[in-house]
């Protein structure tokens, strides 16, 4: 029995040991990690997808790996609503090494024609970003830092201020002025089709015309419509088919 | 014996570590504040054990306040940790550490400790028995 304690209290100095060399070399090099993230992040448009790019670079000076390193980003409106969540993952950094990567915060307008989005399209907002580190360190410590940001970035609507004037008739046509302001970071460039809808919701005409808004600025044109009976006419329903959305019907009251 | 041993684990459980919290608060004042009234409690458990322990030594009582010293770790260790995911605010940061596995190695120390001391206890005992037995005689 002796000799069972012995070796217990060995197993236990030894265990100790082991436990106290972990927990100072594990704090040593957390302090040794080094996280940069780069200069501004550069916009791209493609499709109907909006692409923030934000490059980074970690750098390992501990002594343990670190594994599945996930930068995720998750960006809303103030009130909750969802407008992306994109993450990135790194499976390994080594001991010692540096790993330079980019994070992609995608927006897709496509998902801003959905009813809870798409106030997106009309309305300016500030955006709120909640951003998460997580990582896995020397193989068995999962580690998570996670923060809020309130009002990261402001978003401005393509369609802002969406407006149609009063029509009037001119070459047998009626003529439809309708302006928008384009707050946005992109160009809207594409085709709005303008139908107008009498008092028994019947349609009485359409015309569709080219639009070519430049980013942060104001546009406006005028669509003529060929009508079968220009009485009582009720309301125009626009359609939006643009190179980033399509979007409609937006329906505006006339009169 | 007992004040002596008392005195030098108060110098290598307290002020050593205190001084490196100390430190460490200096670079990051929300996270290791917090923890020098752990450290105080820690030092607290193991000086009244370590004290008991060499009043009653030569007694059953010595391996029982052992016993009790490693529960009582056991349990603190847990709260101290609580529970292995340990959640930290400081400048709008929220970091969340899981070290159940962390946890798990130091429980596993306590609990051979524990064996230990409880296998201590049981040979205190058999010799005690032993030594009263009546010795035979040479015929």
């Amino acid at each position: 029995m002796r000799q069972a304690i012995r070796a217990l209290g060995w197993a236990i100095y030894i265990l100790w040991l082991v436990i106290i060399v972990f927990t100072v070399t594990a704090v040593y090099s957390a302090f040794q990690l080094g996280l940069e993230f780069g200069e501004e992040p550069q916009v791209s448009t493609s499709g109907g997808t909006v692409t923030l790019t934000l490059p980074f670079s970690v750098e390992n000076n501990g002594f343990y790996d670190i594994n599945d390193l996930n930068v995720t980003t998750i960006l809303q409106e103030s009130n909750g609503a969802l407008v992306s969540n994109s993450s990135t993952v790194l499976p390994l950094i080594s001991s010692g090494n540096k790993v330079n990567a980019t994070h992609n915060i995608s927006i897709s307008l496509e998902n801003m024609t959905s009813a809870s989005l798409s106030r997106l399209l009309f309305y300016d907002t500030d955006l709120d970003m909640d951003m998460s580190l997580a990582l896995r360190y020397a193989g068995v410590i999962p580690f998570k830092i996670s923060t809020n940001i309130k009002n990261f970035t402001r978003w401005g609507a393509p369609l802002y201020n969406l407006t149609i004037g009063n029509p009037y008739f001119a070459d047998s046509r009626v003529v439809v002025p309708t302006s928008f302001e384009n707050h946005s970071f992109f160009n809207l460039t594409g085709t709005m089709r303008l139908e107008l809808v009498n008092n028994l919701n019947q349609q009485v005409g359409a015309g569709v015309t080219e639009i070519n808004a430049p980013s942060q600025s104001v546009y406006s044109t005028s669509v003529g419509v060929t009508v079968s009976d220009p009485r009582n006419i009720r309301e125009a329903r626009l359609y939006f088919d643009t190179s980033v959305f399509s979007y409609g019907p937006v329906v505006m009251p006339i009169g | 014996m007992a004040v002596v041993k008392g005195l030098l684990w108060f110098v290598f459980l307290y002020v050593v570590p205190m001084f490196i919290v100390s430190s460490l608060s200096e670079f990051a004042p929300e996270i290791f504040s917090s923890y020098g009234n752990l450290l105080l409690v820690f030092v607290a458990i193991i000086l009244f054990f370590v004290v008991a322990s060499e009043l009653t030594s030569g007694t059953i009582f010595q391996h029982a306040f052992n016993i009790g010293k490693a529960l009582i770790l056991m349990i603190f260790i847990v709260v101290a940790l609580e529970g292995g995911i340990v959640a930290l605010d400081f400048q709008g940061f929220h970091l969340v550490a899981d070290l159940r596995i962390y946890l798990a190695m130091l429980l596993t120390i306590d609990l051979v400790g524990l064996a230990k001391s409880v296998l201590q206890a049981i040979n205190f005992l058999s010799e005690k028995a032993e030594s009263q037995l009546p010795t035979p005689s040479p015929r």
